[in-house]
């Protein structure tokens, strides 16, 4: 933009502010091998304390290399990123989660390809050989390029409150495997006055989220593969949503309107006894840990319940590091990310972050996983959520017909029906 | 009286030449800001609104698309019919009440600066210290159902949270709308309160003939301002229903087309509609303020 | 934009009549009471009073909520009281992020902004009330204007701008760009068009140059004003979220919108949330000073003649 520029100039020289707080801009070169790196995170305290430690001790192990650490809030993670990307700027390394990677940042051409040779290694191969199959596929362009390495990699399973269950007359070793398990028991709970089962009703994603779960189980999709058109109203679409419509609805084990909507605590339901059962991710077995140490006691993790225990399904998502295209330091930006990928180990300690390398679960860290055979199971059989362009939109028609079903009454194929219609909308001819 | 005063039309402007450049010089600071940080980016955004823009690869001209697409779109039909709403059972209400109370808080009597303290709090709380206390006060087991004895779920249905938003937002705003009031009559003189005493009017009468119009420059800015802040409102759907239940407003539609789609120009050419828009009512409210004198 | 709506919108907003000052001349009115102040006292203490109370009882619940224990805070169904008072959610945000350096650069964004448009607005706001020169309508129309669009849009290439300017990360990106408002100039302006023109060219007449009239005369006896656009700017740069967001990124220059946003966003589980109220409680804190230290100068009859002397 010259415009920009030339105002700019004129604004500096009118404004003898200018000159004198005229300072630090993010993506600064490196003079005389003195090397600056600026890291973007999300915010999530335990992550934000280990990436502080990983920067410092890699300071000290390279004394020309100093890193500017920033963490972003998450809801304003996307317009931060995209105001600083529109002129160039932007920080040097990019934490971020692989629907933006795999639906914005690498089409878009965003982001320098995985630098294997600043690694120290002969290809990128070396590295895929390092990782489960298909848990890179999150940071990968169409062509096979690697844009990023996994810091935090997520399996869905299930979590259910043993203490509840018993109350209830059930047995907690023996929890729900399909949904209709999770009617009847959520069913016997709500009767025993214990909490039953309910959704997260917090952002557009997390409503997608959702029913990317049902809807792999069902075999249903919210767009065709060719990402033209929408399908999220067909037979296995409309089964998907029907299962969320059927619990909270019909089988009344949770109540939508009194679930907690606030973000900063998404398990305060269960950790409050509100529900007996939710859907677990690892970190938020951590979380729940460290917020509520008597209920902790009481979780037990289960796998995920499935519509077919015969063909099981799950879903995978995850955060991975990568670099700005418009980094003037991408060789030193890699060097970081490899170090911090390196630690795998501490990653599973300190913050509960799985990486998905091959045999995690038998390293020595993985031992104090608690339910570490449910993990392995949920690692083992994943799939990435669709995705497709300004797929922001989608997942706001998605979360208006999950809206318009279950807190609103509104039929199932109808809702779906009008989300396949705005989304139809959005998507490219 | 005041017939009198209202309809001298004084000189305006006695000033002699010789002030004429440095009474411009002044408006200078505020120009040299606007022009840099405010109408170079308007023009900016103007100019936008005729591109297909993703923000992070180059611009491509679409000519009228945006504006043609706008006309087109449910969404963004659904976005007016929304802020139309919120403008008109939010504003409405906020303004005469705060003309209301302004009127009784314009006193000296002991108490009346924590009182109006009272009133000023809401204002003073951030949108989200708001949404955190309220999605609180609002949940179906909260503070407003226990205090009815209702079972509304003010926050998850189509049928309350345009309400929802509608009372909470006139908590937030009326304190802001108090204090213009209040700037305005307390520059009016005593002495005209007390020559409309003297001639027998009474409070009502004094208010409505002799308060109200002096206090009308003061009524304008404030009537121009609810316009713009209701229009451009966004903070309060953000927080408290994320725009879901029928609640995406205007601003919310383009911020959302902005910086989570990516689609600049489309959102550039809201701005321009609404900037237009807005244009119009303002000119409209002036010529109401006019004519009603006349 | 015609010259002729221009003109049109200049003469609407100076539509006001000229307002009857209090005398200049150092005769003081004698200390008057409110005319039957029994009827005054009865809407105060019947009526605003118990209004005013359910208007600050979110507020109280506010503040009660932010001693909750953190499981109590979203109990259901609800908890009017909480089973133990804990002071250490007000402690809780020092600890666990930089809240003073928030509060602090909130505190310098929010005064440095205040102040620049209390000299620009004003400045502008008597300029365009009392002086005649050409394109003055077309000006204050653009001004106008300016408050017509969404900032959203406004901020992507404001932040391209603000970037060539090396701002990014400094506070002269955070205060400059809001030096001025539109809002602020109209405000100004409407209010000193009340101001008889007699009074300025009497002193015109003293020999007074025009920037010690707006100093000694025009400015005192705006308090009221004033006051008003100090609180309502100070007030939006102090609940500003998107800007500082995009033109800051450190800690250092990080305020308390921001950083609230960051609380609030970051996972920290149930014991977040009585700590986000607390900081949020907290955070209102500086407006409400400020209001109380301002508040008398908007109520009729106290300030006037007394400062202008």
């Amino acid at each position: 933009m010259k415009h920009t520029r030339w105002i700019g100039a004129v604004v500096s020289a009118t404004l003898a502010l200018a000159t004198s707080t005229a300072c630090s801009s993010s993506s600064g070169g490196g003079a005389g091998g003195k090397v600056h790196l600026t890291f973007w995170t999300h915010t999530h305290p335990p992550m934000i304390a280990l990436n502080k430690a990983l920067i410092k001790e890699y300071e000290t192990k390279h004394p020309n290399v100093s890193i500017d650490y920033q963490q972003i809030p998450n809801t304003d993670f996307n317009t931060k990123m995209l105001a600083s990307l529109s002129n160039g700027s932007g920080p040097d390394i990019i934490n971020m989660d692989d629907v933006a990677l795999r639906g914005d940042y690498i089409p878009k051409n965003l982001l320098a390809p995985l630098d294997y040779k600043a690694m120290g290694l002969s290809s990128q191969q070396a590295i895929e050989d390092k990782y489960i199959d298909g848990t890179l596929d999150g940071a990968e362009g169409p062509d096979g390029t690697l844009y990023g390495l996994p810091t935090e990699f997520n399996a869905t399973a299930f979590a259910i409150n043993t203490e509840q269950f018993r109350k209830a007359g059930l047995d907690p070793d023996q929890p729900p495997a399909t949904w209709d398990d999770v009617a009847a028991d959520g069913k016997k709970l709500v009767a025993a006055g214990q909490g039953g089962f309910n959704f997260l009703y917090l952002s557009a994603g997390q409503y997608t989220q959702q029913l990317q779960i049902l809807l792999n189980e069902t075999g249903g999709s919210i767009v065709d593969k060719a990402g033209t058109k929408a399908t999220i109203d067909n037979a296995q679409g409309i089964a998907a949503l029907s299962i969320w419509n059927k619990l909270i609805n019909v089988d009344k084990v949770g109540n939508a309107h009194t679930a907690s909507r606030d973000a900063t605590a998404p398990f305060a339901d269960f950790e409050a006894g509100k529900t007996a059962m939710t859907i677990m991710y690892p970190w938020g077995v951590g979380q729940i840990k460290q917020d509520n140490p008597a209920m902790y006691k009481n979780l037990k993790v289960v796998p995920l319940p499935q519509v077919d225990p015969a063909n099981p399904s799950g879903r995978w998502y995850g955060y991975y590091e990568a670099v700005n295209k418009a980094s003037k330091q991408q060789a030193e930006a890699w060097k970081f990310i490899q170090y911090s990928a390196s630690q795998s180990q501490r990653w599973l300690t300190d913050v509960n972050f799985i990486q998905p390398l091959k045999g995690w679960a038998q390293s020595p860290a993985a031992s104090s996983v608690p339910f570490l055979s449910v993990w392995e199971q949920a690692y083992s059989r994943g799939r990435f959520d669709e995705i497709g362009h300004h797929w922001n939109e989608v997942q706001d028609a998605v979360k208006t017909a999950i809206e318009d079903t279950v807190l609103n009454g509104k039929p199932v194929a109808d809702s779906l029906k009008q989300a396949a219609s705005t989304i139809n909308e959005a998507l490219p001819d | 009286m005041t017939s009198t005063t209202v309809r001298a039309r004084r000189p305006r402007h006695t000033a002699t030449t010789r002030h004429n450049w440095i009474g411009a010089a002044f408006a200078v600071p505020a120009l040299a800001l606007f022009g840099a940080f405010a109408i170079y980016p308007m023009a900016r955004v103007f100019y936008i609104s005729f591109f297909d823009y993703d923000l992070t690869s180059a611009p491509r001209f679409v000519g009228w698309h945006n504006y043609r697409y706008l006309f087109g779109s449910e969404t963004f039909q659904a976005s007016l019919t929304a802020t139309a709403f919120y403008v008109v059972f939010t504003y409405a209400p906020a303004v005469v009440l705060a003309l209301v109370l302004a009127a009784g808080l314009d006193t000296r009597l002991p108490g009346s600066g924590f009182i109006r303290l009272l009133y000023f709090a809401p204002v003073a709380m951030s949108w989200v210290a708001v949404s955190i206390i309220w999605r609180l006060i609002l949940q179906p087991d909260g503070l407003l159902n226990a205090v009815f004895g209702t079972h509304v779920n003010w926050l998850t249905s189509d049928s309350s949270a345009k309400w929802a938003l509608v009372v909470v937002s006139i908590w937030k705003e009326t304190g802001l709308f108090v204090i213009l009031f209040l700037a305005g009559l307390q520059r009016i003189p005593d002495e005209l309160r007390e020559a409309a005493a003297l001639d027998g009017a009474g409070r009502v009468a004094t208010f409505r003939y002799v308060i109200l119009p002096l206090l009308r420059p003061v009524t304008a800015v404030v009537c121009v301002m609810a316009i713009i802040r209701g229009c451009q409102s966004f903070s309060a759907q953000v927080v408290l229903t994320g725009g879901s239940f029928n609640t995406e407003v205007i601003n919310l539609y383009v911020y959302k087309t902005a910086f989570e789609s990516a689609r600049m120009g489309r959102a550039s050419a809201v701005a321009v509609l609404l900037f237009f828009g807005l244009l119009m009512v303002t000119m409209l409210q002036l010529r109401l303020f006019r004519s009603r004198e006349r | 934009m015609t010259r002729h709506l221009a003109e049109r919108v200049s003469a609407d907003l100076a539509a006001p009549p000229p307002v009857v000052e209090a005398p200049t001349d150092g005769a003081r009115p004698a200390p008057r009471r409110a005319r039957r102040p029994v009827g005054r006292a009865l809407v105060l203490y019947g009526l605003l009073l118990p209004g005013g109370l359910v208007f600050a009882s979110v507020f109280v619940y506010a503040v009660v909520s932010a001693l909750k224990p953190p499981d109590e805070v979203l109990a259901s169904p609800m908890r009017w009281w909480p089973s133990h008072v804990l002071w250490s959610n007000f402690a809780k945000p020092f600890e666990q992020v930089p809240f003073g350096r928030y509060y602090l650069n909130s505190v310098v964004v929010g005064v440095a902004v205040t102040l620049l448009n209390v000299v620009t607005c004003t400045l502008a706001g008597y300029s365009f009330s009392k002086f005649a020169y050409r394109g003055r309508s077309l000006l204050f129309l653009i001004v106008l204007a300016t408050m017509m669009i969404p900032l959203e849009v406004i901020y992507v290439p404001l932040y391209a701008l603000v970037y060539d300017l090396k701002w990014v990360n400094t506070f002269a990106g955070l205060i400059v760009p809001a030096g001025t408002s539109a809002f602020g100039i109209l405000l100004m302006r409407q209010s000193i068009d009340g101001l008889p023109d007699e009074i300025l060219d009497a002193a015109r007449l003293d020999g007074a140059g025009e920037l010690r009239i707006l100093w000694r005369i025009v400015a005192p006896m705006m308090g009221a004003p004033i006051s008003a656009l100090a609180l309502i700017v100070f007030m939006a740069t102090w609940d500003s979220h998107l800007w500082p967001l995009l033109v800051g990124s450190d800690d250092q220059h990080r305020t308390l919108p921001v950083g609230l946003a960051a609380m609030q966003a970051d996972n920290a589980g149930t014991t977040g949330v009585p700590m986000l109220v607390a900081a949020a409680v907290m955070a209102l804190l500086p407006t409400l000073i400020l209001f109380v230290l301002l508040q008398r100068r908007f109520v009729h009859g106290m300030t006037m003649t007394a400062d202008v002397k």
